[in-house]
């Protein structure tokens, strides 16, 4: 069986169930619309046998580019003379084109004809079928009605309806291949695949030309493979994150090509929400968080002065689990089926037979991801309460750390609700429980409360880390120490705080309770303060500094412009009156793309710069730096930028296509047609310069300069050890010892430390310390 | 894919954590453990969708939780020397001396502590939201939005079935969850008994007696953690018959018939209870329980599967212990597998009154 | 600046205001220092005394700190205060105390304005019904006569679209229901959007003011064709 047969069994198994499902209630007496995908929305709930449907007129084998005369017409049912209407019909053809003769037909489009309303009277009626050049094959799928025309034009009781299915046979010898957009991006994800493996080899090649074979190989590539050092494993985080950064970005890029002008059809509204879905899910699960955890693996035991993580072994077990995660989530697309939900999975629809088979592995992928995060969130808590070395108190980690055990407890205390729901999801779609069957009472609002106590809070875990990352570069860059350690702190502990408390304003539209309204305002608003005071002490820290331009600093800069029009945006949604026409608009869009693309992605491109030697021990070539940062920050706010505009005017997130305003009605103006085709060819330049720095990277790896132990003058313990740093990265049995500038003594517990102490330190254990 | 590779550049000795002396230690456990929960992730949605049973996927379901089983082997099998004569002891503070897994346990249950959360609001949000199905029958009060027509012959309606209303009904039919909450709780005290023999400093106890007494109350433990699930199963599937002198107390009835038997199933949305009868007609008056079915089931059911995975880590922990690998020095081992289950009876204390009770 | 409606225009204007004003604060520092503080030619120097492994000086200002703590906060309160009152206008309750009055009685007008603020107010509204399914709207008038409310369908691109006909100066209340999954309602040229969630009823204000017609479109994901399931509604 060849893949289109499957696919079309498929698409006639789904239309079967969609038949039987969807309950067919709309009753249009001027014409019959949609039927091929949607399953017949014509009178009456399911096919009926006692209805027969007939095409006459067709030829078994077309000629090119013939016309002819089609005639449909159907028996049975409740249709008898003198009724007030016969019956009506849709005709659907897979290609070629129809035209009408009389006007008891119209056309809906080139390739579906149906009745008219002075049509809706008759059994028979003809349509013209000019037949296609190309020579393939040509299905035409025949719905009839059969009316009885009571209670006037809605009534639809008692009516019965039918479908047939002809082929017409092509000329040529095969049918010519459609360009399948999945093949494409699936072409696309084994090319990557193998270029990934060339790039692997080519490394290892590099590493010692001389020992290039098998036997030296296999334990290279099995120390990769079985690696608890925290070092490799961030490597391999950081690997994942690239990659599926690429592949969530080929996906946008469909989308802006789709999107470029009105009208589109490059991609089907099938595919097309299937790209988008992906592309949410990718870029939030499989590409920001991936890429946050291999600079944590790197940096956090680094900059604690620790040798490893608290559990190396749990950790190996947490990025294992993504790749894995990452093929579940991906199934669908191999066999056409991806998920379609959008990456919010709004209940009920998530759990519908309307949905492609995909889903179920999507949740599943992510309920994956959670074990993993949730597994990593153990370790870098425990690790960075029990692991800091001697000296280090709670206030004087680097604030890159503190960013991360903000981040990680979040997400530690969020994500259980999304795996639980996520299990609720995967149950209703696997053995058939009712958690989201609104028949059986399920409550499709419960879904929205467990994905956005967790989503909102996991925004904030992907861009905490990014100001983590902005407080180290900014303060090294400008040769000077962080403004305000302890207010940064506690600034980001706040955010922590406020996340919980603040994802009601995503259901602002769902019918929410006044009161809870404005709690939910105010509380949303409040971001802004920690956020606020976090933006003010990086301008601060640059005062009366030396500010030293390298690729690192440039992208700070960068993302401090961003970021800042970023959250000035978010604080257009807390106010109501303007959330409910901003609500689901591009304006949704520009913003949190302006605070993860801006914020987190330019933070870690920032990281990259700033971490790469310590990382690898070669220098970035600053050259290609400048120019990746120039290219990338103009195409990036060509992209994000107009989506401002586009969402004040209407446009709405996650549709096919869009509406330009014509004499009959008002919709987009004209001029949004222009800006969705600056977006999508910014889009391209943004995505092409990234290109440029994933070079910079291969170069620099194999020709860079050799990398000294601190090449930009920071003072955290990472700076200490060599570059690449050895293994294990501090020795055990010999510590560090975190001295301080300040005369105080921080290594006291404070209140609750001691109640923690009374807790969980046995008295010997509290004996051998006081001796 | 063996579990004893030895990385070219780190000769290191068996042994989990041992960056403490000088070495990474690598291990496939956590790349076939991936694949392996990855298998049976996928073959399950294949085994059952929507509700629809598909034999075919039965066998890849078999081998996806085998590949796990595998990954988890290789974990113990390189566990299995660890003496924890180099715990990894905390050096920062609050926690200085404090051993790490302690607080990576306590970390672990806090996760725990959420999930159990977020299934106990998905219960109040259904109890609360739904009205119960004695109330809706038996007073006539039909919720608005979810039943606006009231009740017609035939006609499901939707309402809230608390399982409790079925197990609650008679002794017997709670007898398999009042054994169960015993059960657990006596486990919990098995494996603190061990912990304390485990704790004997050395030369106060003879080691035969020592190794003996810890594996046996470490099997008791396992075995009444395996009571715990087989009345469960009982409960769900089974049923169990009464001796003849118990009938009379039983309504009649020889036998105590299973969940299961009693329709009260999570695809159930025409379901009868004995005592929901139309007093105008004498029709049985059906109902949709299928949220309140789901929410038992599962809610118990993921209790349930923190029971297996217990036993399983108990049954390992027998097993070390049968070798006499517990002395004080490792009996820490011990004390946080027993965090974990302290916790599983915890929850089940909470579940027991919602689900079974009220 | 941005046309939605006079309530939107008017919240727009103030948010715009202090966003820019603030904008141009934060970059106007930014600008300043990277361009004044930069590192020049041949220069290196450390001036914090930055080293590794040593916690380095600490450099704060606690006035500084909660200056920028506390006048953030004061603006929040602020902009929370100006979004307060459209929170009452948004979803205004039925009856006297609401913005448009109990239901109209047969042949009653609403004779709706826009008032000082931005508000429209009504004398009483019609109630109307919308249902929402994969993926179509579906309008019912509810016995509204002809003039008041009157549905049928329109051509948008192509396509034959449900098409629903309302009257200017008169306030409408929307019943909104779905069959299957969650859909939600986009008025653009009303500015309102509300989730329809089913199992629940939603309600949602159309304050038909003036002439016009528009595009109501689908704003919740909700499959396939859910960038098409688009309805026409004209005030006239």
């Amino acid at each position: 069986m060849n893949n289109s047969t499957s696919r079309r069994l498929a698409l006639l198994a789904i239309l079967a169930i969609a038949m039987v499902v969807v309950p067919a209630v709309t009753s249009l007496p001027a014409g019959i619309a949609g039927v091929k995908d949607s399953g017949c929305n014509c009178h009456g709930t399911e096919a009926d046998s006692s209805v027969t449907a007939s095409i006459t007129g067709l030829p078994e084998t077309y000629n090119a580019s013939e016309t002819y005369a089609v005639t449909v017409s159907f028996s049975g049912g409740p249709s008898t003379d003198g009724n007030m209407n016969l019956g009506g019909f849709n005709l659907w053809a897979s290609d070629g084109t129809f035209s009408t003769v009389d006007d008891s037909t119209q056309l809906w489009g080139p390739s579906e004809a149906s009745h008219t309303e002075s049509g809706n009277d008759q059994r028979s009626w003809t349509v013209d079928w000019t037949a296609p050049e190309s020579g393939a094959n040509v299905n035409f799928i025949l719905h009839v009605n059969s009316v009885n025309g009571n209670e006037g034009n809605g009534g639809s009781s008692g009516d019965m309806w039918n479908r047939a299915d002809v082929t017409v046979l092509g000329f040529g010898d095969a049918p010519l291949p459609e360009v399948d957009p999945f093949k494409v991006l699936a072409t696309l994800v084994v090319i990557s695949g193998v270029m990934l493996s060339i790039v692997v080899l080519y490394i290892f090649y590099r590493k010692n030309p001389d020992s290039f074979d098998w036997e030296n190989f296999s334990p290279w590539i099995s120390e990769w493979l079985t690696s608890t050092d925290h070092k490799k494993i961030g490597t391999l985080y950081f690997v994942q994150g690239l990659f599926f950064l690429g592949v969530g970005g080929i996906m946008a890029l469909m989308i802006r090509m789709q999107l470029a002008v009105p009208g589109n059809d490059f991609i089907s509204q099938d595919y097309y929400n299937q790209f988008f879905t992906l592309h949410g899910t990718t870029m939030i699960f499989l590409a920001a968080m991936p890429l946050i955890n291999g600079f944590a693996n790197w940096m956090v035991p680094l900059q604690i002065g620790a040798p490893d993580l608290a559990f190396p072994r749990l950790n190996a077990m947490s990025f294992w689990l993504q790749p894995v995660a990452a093929l579940l989530i991906f199934t669908g697309v191999f066999s056409g089926q991806g998920a379609d939900t959008g990456w919010t999975g709004y209940a009920p629809y998530v759990v519908t037979e309307t949905t492609h088979s995909g889903v179920s592995m999507w949740a599943a992928g992510q309920l994956m991801l959670v074990a993993s995060s949730t597994l990593t969130g153990i370790n870098f808590l425990t690790t960075m309460a029990v692991m800091r070395a001697p000296g280090m108190g709670w206030f004087q980690m680097p604030l890159f750390t503190w960013s991360i055990l903000v981040a990680n407890l979040m997400l530690f205390l969020s994500i259980p609700a999304f795996g639980v729901g996520l299990i609720q999801v995967y149950l209703d779609r696997t053995i058939g429980t009712a958690f989201y069957d609104v028949a059986s009472g399920g409550d499709p609002l419960l879904w929205s409360h467990l994905f956005w106590y967790f989503g909102h809070p996991e925004v904030y875990v992907v861009i905490v880390p990014a100001f983590g990352v902005i407080s180290e570069v900014i303060a090294t860059s400008a040769r000077r120490s962080i403004f305000g350690y302890k207010s940064m702190v506690y600034a980001m502990a706040g955010i922590g705080l406020v996340s919980f408390i603040v994802y009601g304003h995503h259901m602002f539209t769902s019918g929410m309770s006044p009161t809870l309204r404005f709690i939910t305002m105010l509380t949303t608003m409040l971001v802004a303060v920690p956020t606020g005071i976090k933006i003010f002490n990086w301008l601060k820290t640059m005062h009366g500094g030396s500010l030293v331009y390298r690729t690192h600093t440039l992208w700070t800069l960068g993302f401090l412009v961003t970021f800042t029009l970023g959250g000035i945006s978010g604080m257009f949604f807390p106010s109501m009156g303007m959330d409910v026409h901003l609500h689901e608009t591009y304006f949704v869009v520009a913003h949190f793309h302006y605070v993860l693309v801006g914020g987190t992605v330019f933070g870690f491109f920032a990281a990259i710069y700033y971490w790469y030697p310590k990382m690898t021990g070669r220098m970035l070539d600053e050259r290609l730096g400048v120019l990746h940062f120039l290219t990338a920050f103009i195409s990036y706010n060509a992209l994000f930028w107009p989506m401002h505009r586009l969402g004040v005017v209407g446009m709405i997130r996650r549709t096919h296509t869009y509406y330009i305003t014509t004499d009959d009605f008002n919709a987009l103006p004209e001029w949004a047609a222009d800006w969705n085709m600056l977006i999508s060819m910014s889009a391209f330049l943004f995505f092409a310069s990234n290109l440029i720095m994933v070079y910079n990277m291969i170069k620099s790896l194999i020709r860079g300069d050799k990398a000294p132990a601190d090449p930009w003058g920071g003072w955290s313990f990472e700076w200490m050890t060599a570059s690449p740093p050895p293994t294990p990265s501090f020795d055990p049995h010999n510590l560090p010892e975190l001295k301080d500038a300040n005369e105080h003594v921080a290594n006291e517990p404070g209140i609750f430390g001691q109640i923690f102490r009374r807790l969980m330190v046995s008295d010997d254990a509290a004996e051998e310390e006081s001796h | 894919m063996s579990g004893d590779y030895h990385g070219d550049n780190h000769p290191s000795p068996w042994g989990p954590h041992d960056w403490g002396h000088g070495a990474p230690h690598n291990s496939y456990a956590p790349l076939v453990m991936s694949i392996g929960v990855g298998i049976f992730l996928l073959t399950f949605g294949g085994l059952f969708n929507f509700g629809e049973f598909d034999m075919w996927y039965l066998p890849l379901v078999m081998v996806g939780l085998a590949v796990t089983g595998i990954g988890l082997f290789v974990w113990w099998r390189q566990d299995m020397s660890f003496d924890a004569s180099y715990e990894p002891i905390a050096t920062g503070t609050p926690f200085k001396h404090i051993q790490v897994r302690k607080v990576g346990m306590w970390v672990f249950l806090m996760s725990e502590m959420m999930i159990f959360s977020s299934l106990f609001s998905t219960y109040m949000r259904y109890r609360q939201g739904i009205p119960r199905c004695d109330t809706v029958f038996e007073r006539g009060m039909f919720d608005p939005v979810l039943n606006p027509d009231g009740w017609q012959e035939g006609v499901a309606v939707t309402c809230f079935e608390p399982a409790s209303h079925l197990i609650a009904s008679s002794w017997f039919h709670l007898a398999p969850g009042a054994i169960n909450t015993f059960a657990l709780i006596v486990s919990s005290f098995t494996i603190v008994q061990a912990l304390r023999w485990a704790h004997k400093p050395v030369g106060s106890v003879d080691e035969e007696v020592r190794r003996k007494r810890i594996y046996r109350y470490l099997g008791a433990t396992t075995l009444l953690a395996t009571l715990f699930l087989t009345l469960k199963i009982v409960e769900w599937f089974v049923g169990f018959p009464l001796p003849e002198f118990l009938h009379e107390y039983n309504h009649g009835h020889s036998s105590i018939k299973s969940l299961y038997a009693e329709h009260y199933l999570i695809t159930n949305d025409h379901y009868t209870h004995h005592s929901y009868i139309d007093e105008a007609t004498g029709a049985h008056m059906v109902a949709n329980i299928r949220v309140s079915a789901t929410l038992f089931y599962v809610t118990t059911g993921t209790h349930g599967l923190h029971v297996l995975i217990g036993i399983i880590g108990l049954a390992y922990l027998t097993f070390k212990a049968w070798t006499g690998a517990y002395n004080p020095q490792s009996a820490v081992s011990i004390e946080y597998f027993g965090l974990y289950w302290h916790f599983v009876d915890l929850v089940w204390v909470l579940v027991f009154p919602f689900f079974y009770l009220y | 600046m941005s046309g939605v409606t006079p309530l939107f225009d008017a919240i727009w204007d103030d948010y715009m205001f202090w966003s820019i004003l603030v904008g141009a604060f934060s970059f106007g520092w930014l600008y300043h220092h990277t361009y004044y503080y930069r590192a020049k030619e041949g220069e290196s120097p450390n001036i914090d005394n930055l080293e590794v492994g040593v916690f380095p000086k600490e450099y704060d200002n606690f006035k500084l700190e909660v200056t920028w703590t506390v006048l953030p906060f004061i603006l929040i309160v602020w902009l929370t205060y100006i979004s307060w009152a459209p929170l009452d206008a948004v979803w205004s309750q039925t009856g006297p105390d609401g913005y448009h009055g109990s239901v109209c009685e047969d042949g009653q007008s609403s004779n709706n304005f826009i008032d000082a603020s931005g508000y429209v107010r009504s004398e009483c509204y019609h109630e109307i019904g919308i249902e929402g399914q994969q993926w179509f709207w579906e309008f019912d008038c509810y016995g509204l006569s002809e003039e008041l409310c009157a549905t049928d369908y329109a051509t948008v691109e192509g396509e034959l679209k449900p098409h629903l006909i309302l009257k200017a100066g008169e306030t409408y209340l929307a019943e909104m229901t779905s069959i299957d999954v969650t859909h939600a309602v986009k008025n653009t040229e009303f500015g309102m959007m509300e989730d329809v969630v089913p199992g629940q009823t939603a309600y949602l204000w159309m304050p038909a003011v003036e002439d016009t017609s528009f595009l109501m479109l689908c704003a919740e994901y909700c499959g396939d064709n859910h960038a098409y399931m688009v309805a026409q509604i004209t005030v006239e």
